[in-house]
């Protein structure tokens, strides 16, 4: 069997969330009801558990399966999976209650539309929660860990429209978040002090860790992480506001799994981390108060998941005291009270929700006697119960008689052994009482509230609480259940560190644990005759200020002191602005101003001569560029500042072409054109009156306001005028990778434009990403004023259900709504075909001369810009409707990524060069090559294109606010009847 | 020459803060291309002086301008270019929301 096997069921349930993902599509969620939907998806939990299991073989000779992948090979980091009996227990949990819980979520959720919302976050979670439990290092741990607290809140809050839902979700998400941020510090030092982030080195290196001096921040950030995930005391306050989740969640979530993430780290951990003095006590403490606290606070509830959630809180702190313990009966207990927990608290979870779901309540005031109305889940439920109460012959009693055992191991110091029996037994006592107040009150007796009415629910609703129960009373009837006891001894093991010997025999004879569990049995018959007394007392000794009034405290401290520090904020844009600038620029002065190293000798004065450098033309472009730089400020108009920037751009354009740099040039010449279109659209869609009324106050501002502006722009300017000298005459003149681009522009590429190949080939993905950056730009133009227009009442809003009209006149004319000249319009018809053949051109002869995909996408593009202004926004939507922008951008990209992808698979290279042309021997015009560089131009061409036509069809909208165009349309029209 | 070409990016850069501190909204975005044409020309300066030729590798006569630098501010070119086209749509909306084209108009931040 191969390693990577062990990925085999995360993959398979991950791709159960996507299959149930996408049946949040209309026409896949008409073909199956929820259900149906259900039953498909439970096969992807169930067949991940049949091959944990047949991963059994492997895991009982205590061996470990364990695949890893280079992440980042070089800082060290891998991602991994590691399986052993610890894990395998875990996911077998999973997997297993997994598949109840979605065939019981398909009941629970029957005939509702929109349940494939929930099943997804199930499955998601379920993969998440599995990778947790068989993750092989600690980054990989910790990316499961954080995905099970953010899906966990997705499935508190499935209710969204509930207030405490979200509540409940938010500080589920809070205290667990926190928690995780904790444990991310303390295992990023516990890789530092092992030296690696994989669980096969850290599992080794128990001294090591244990005697580093890290080792108290260690423990404390990852107790931290595992307290708050198991819900710990003083943490354990998330759990019971978590049981606003749809009980489905609830039965799976605060059972088997989230809650048991803090245990299984602690238990994977304790090899290495534990056996220690601060380890036992804080453990055994917190795992105590736990105890106490859950069992305590369970009595007072009146809700059955409330009830059961408290008490799930106890169990972990047993769980969490077992840890702590150096003794071998400890982890005995360990497993053995895992399992007994998953078994009947999933089972309990699930009968409530069925009690829940049949009768409309979940308030044990209001319940009873439906044990005659609701036969099967009475069973279910009683055989659960009292597997929670810890009676013979159910699987709890075993787990109880092992915690028992474990209290009263004589090799604990004196004073805890006493004070740890004495919690056992309370805790013992007062889970009897839980659980057998949950039966009564709920099944047996007369309805409190006569309106309380419930019949069966569905038998499959009914069987997946079924199953559960019914193993937790086989598994310890079982004369010898060897492969079970064999992996729970194993598991032991692997948290334990050393042998374990697990037996699940019921009877051990009569000894004193049994006596003890005796005593909490009849404490537990006591306290449960006499509750009520004891719940009034209760609630009159009930404290005013509890953990839940902290945490409430902490927000609001924290809600406080947000608005405190964003009283600064004055909400003025350019305040803003003013203040960034003005710091970068005193961060500027303060850590580097004094600092940069100017070797003046090494410049290089203009000669003024005409052999080399053509100085003088250089001088007059870059007075080109500053020139009409400044005369964008200080010219009046917006449209003219415009063309000065246009200007500007040319001059740029010019200086590239001195400095030999031609490819450069043409794209800075078409993309400066293409600037001032979009600008020239952008200015003429904001309503007359505004632009005017914006133009008058470009410059009125109190003269101080004034002068602290322009003080801003010269330090500014003298900075970077700074950095750039520094830049220029410090670094080296030879660059050090331009000679290999040179060398084998044309061997390895088949370019003659260095540049070209550069762009298409050696930086192929730089160029592929940055095609994805302009297509986003112009979807995300698109969108923003999309939604714009559906905020701000703009017609926009209908930009492609706009009623286009059939036949002319149009009713928007050119920009400024001025009725072009015949002349013009000809020089617009026959622009855009010359511009396409002049893209497709640049395109085929991009290696060996300047042009590439980018400069064919925008003299394309310019083309249609031109027809924007000439024929204006109907007649061009109208006349050019096969372009279409999206399709467009997807063709682009789609292909680009399939011209690497092509290129990997012939030359082993990602966007390496592949010369079809050549290689079938086609006959193809001179100087043409038909190659991947070819497709990567043309997809690069494409996806530029529709990127562009994005941004014209928005911009270039006139939006109703333009009824000077309509105006003189009427005008014109008048004019044309006379 | 490096000196009249670092003066001239510290002068657009200038230009280029001061238009974006403008009231009017187009002037800011019309300093922000400045700023970016700026960054390009600086991008520029770093490969420049050293060859005379185009880069390419029929040119076998004089030494051949440095190509990465130029490659470098295509991508530039066009990335400054989307940005851009993305504020000035943003810009729009801003001007659409608060009815006003007037940066000292706009205050919707505090709230």
């Amino acid at each position: 069997m191969p390693e990577s096997a062990v990925l085999l069921p995360l993959i398979i349930i991950f791709s159960g969330a996507l299959l149930s993902a996408l049946f949040g599509l209309p026409w896949l969620n008409r073909r199956l009801t929820v259900t149906q939907l259900s039953w498909l998806l439970a096969l992807a939990p169930l067949s991940s558990f049949c091959i944990l299991v047949s991963f059994l073989d492997n895991l009982q000779a205590n061996l470990i399966l364990s695949w890893q992948v280079a992440w980042l090979p070089s800082i060290g980091l891998i991602a991994g999976l590691y399986l052993d009996s610890l894990s395998g227990l875990f996911g077998l949990l999973i997997t297993l209650i997994g598949t109840l819980v979605i065939i019981y979520a398909g009941q629970y959720f029957k005939g509702d539309r929109s349940a494939w919302r929930f099943l997804t976050y199930m499955l998601l979670f379920m993969g998440a929660m599995l990778g947790l439990v068989m993750a092989g290092d600690v980054l990989t741990l910790f990316i499961f860990w954080e995905a099970t607290s953010i899906i966990s809140f997705l499935l508190v809050a499935y209710k969204y429209n509930d207030e405490t839902a979200r509540r409940g979700a938010f500080k589920a998400l809070f205290i667990t978040g926190g928690g995780g941020i904790a444990l991310l510090i303390g295992l990023l030092f516990v890789s530092h002090v092992c030296g690696s982030t994989s669980f096969i080195t850290i599992l080794a290196s128990g001294d090591l860790l244990r005697n580093s001096t890290f080792y108290p921040v260690i423990l404390a950030l990852v107790a931290l992480g595992g307290f708050t995930k198991s819900a710990q005391f003083p943490f354990h306050i998330w759990l019971p506001d978590a049981m606003s989740a749809p009980t489905p969640a609830s039965a799976y979530l605060h059972s088997a799994t989230m809650v048991k993430g803090g245990i299984y780290l602690m238990a994977r951990l304790n090899p290495v981390l534990g056996q220690t003095e601060i380890w036992f006590w804080l453990l055994t403490l917190v795992g105590m108060a736990t105890m106490l606290a859950g069992a305590y606070l369970g009595l007072k509830q009146n809700d059955l998941k409330s009830l059961l959630a408290y008490s799930t809180i106890s169990q972990l702190g047993m769980l969490m005291v077992m840890i702590g313990q150096d003794i071998e009966i400890a982890f005995k207990a360990l497993v053995i009270g895992i399992l007994a927990h998953a078994l009947y608290k999933s089972a309990l979870f699930m009968v409530a929700g069925i009690v829940d779901h049949q009768t409309g309540t979940r308030d044990l005031r209001r319940l009873g006697g439906l044990r005659r109305s609701m036969p099967y889940t009475f069973g279910v439920g009683a055989i659960a119960a009292l597997s929670m109460a810890g009676l013979p012959p159910l699987f709890g009693f075993l787990a109880k008689e092992t915690l028992l055992a474990t209290a009263f191991h004589p090799s604990l110091p004196n004073m805890v052994a006493w004070i740890f029996t004495l919690a056992s037994i309370v805790t013992g006592a007062l889970m009897f009482t839980l659980a057998v107040m949950l039966l009564w009150d709920t099944f047996m007796g007369e309805p409190r509230d006569p309106t309380v009415r419930g019949h069966e629910a569905p038998k499959t609703m009914v069987l997946a609480p079924a199953i559960p129960a019914i193993m937790s009373l086989i598994l310890a009837q079982l004369p010898g259940p060897k492969d079970e006891a064999a992996l729970l001894a194993n598991a032991a093991r692997a948290a334990h560190g050393f042998k374990v010997k697990v037996s699940l025999a019921l009877w051990t004879g009569l000894n004193v644990p049994l006596l003890l569990s005796a005593l909490a049995i009849s404490s537990g018959v006591a306290l449960f005759i006499y509750r009520e007394q004891v719940r009034e007392f209760q609630a009159r000794l009930a404290p005013r200020l509890t953990f839940n009034t902290l945490y409430d405290g902490i927000l609001a401290t924290i809600d406080r002191s947000a608005s405190w520090a964003t009283r600064l904020q004055q909400g003025k844009l350019r305040t803003y602005l003013v203040i960034i600038l003005a710091g970068t620029v005193m961060l500027f002065i303060g850590f580097r101003g004094l600092s940069l190293e100017l070797d003046l000798s090494v410049m290089r004065w203009p000669s003024l001569s005409f052999s080399g450098e053509m100085a003088i033309l250089r001088i007059f472009a870059l007075f080109l560029i500053v020139g009409a730089s400044l005369a964008s400020i200080v010219v009046g108009s917006d449209f003219t500042a415009i063309l000065a920037l246009c200007a500007s751009g040319f001059g740029i354009a010019g200086l590239m072409v001195l400095e030999s740099a031609p490819d450069v040039a043409l794209v800075q010449i078409v993309v400066d054109i293409l600037a001032m279109v979009i600008l020239v659209l952008a200015l003429a869609r904001l309503p007359r009156l505004q632009r005017l009324k914006a133009q008058d106050v470009t410059f009125r501002q109190s003269p101080a306001g004034l002068g602290r502006d322009a003080l801003i722009a010269v330090v500014s300017g003298v900075m970077v005028m700074l950095i750039t000298l520094s830049a220029l005459l410090s670094r080296s003149r030879q660059s050090v990778v331009t000679p290999f681009y040179q060398a084998n522009a044309k061997t390895m590429v088949g370019s003659k434009s260095i540049v070209g190949a550069i762009i298409a080939d050696f930086r192929g993905l730089d160029t592929l990403i940055e095609i994805g950056v302009f297509s986003l730009a112009g979807l995300g133009i698109y969108t923003l004023l999309r939604y714009a227009a559906r905020k701000f009442g703009d017609t926009g809003s209908q930009l492609d259900e706009l009623p286009v009209p059939s036949a002319p006149p149009f009713p928007t004319l050119g920009i400024g709504g001025q009725k072009p000249s015949s002349f013009i319009r000809v020089l617009a018809y026959v622009a855009l075909p010359v511009a396409m053949v002049i893209g497709v051109t640049d395109i085929m002869y991009g290696h060996d001369q300047p042009g590439d995909g980018f400069t064919a996408g925008v003299i394309i593009s310019l083309a249609v810009g031109f027809w924007y202004v000439v024929f204006g926004y109907d007649e061009t939507r109208r006349r050019l409707n096969w372009l279409k922008a999206s399709p467009l951008i997807a063709a682009g990209i789609l292909l680009a990524i399939f011209t690497g992808i092509m290129a990997a698979f012939i030359n082993g290279n990602f966007f390496s060069n592949v010369d079809f042309g050549h290689m079938l021997g086609l006959p193809l015009p001179k100087g043409f090559h038909l190659s991947t560089s070819f497709l990567f131009e043309l997809a690069i061409c494409l996806s530029v294109l529709g990127s562009v036509t994005h941004m014209l069809n928005t911009l270039g909208h006139p939006g109703e606010k333009d009824t000077e165009n309509t105006r003189r349309l009427q005008e014109i029209e008048e004019l044309e009847k006379q | 020459m490096e000196l009249l070409t670092a003066i001239a990016i510290g002068i657009l850069f200038a230009i280029g803060v001061f238009q974006l501190l403008r009231r009017n909204i187009i002037r800011s975005a019309i300093g922000l291309i400045i700023l970016a044409n700026a960054v390009n020309l600086f991008l520029l300066s770093t490969g420049a002086y050293i060859g005379v030729e185009p880069a390419y590798v029929s040119n076998t006569t004089g030494v051949l301008s440095d190509a990465l630098p130029q490659a470098l501010i295509l991508t530039a070119i066009v990335i400054s270019m989307g940005g851009t086209a993305f504020v000035l749509s943003m810009l729009y909306i801003i001007s659409a929301r608060y009815k006003t084209s007037d940066m000292d108009e706009i205050d919707g931040l505090k709230n």
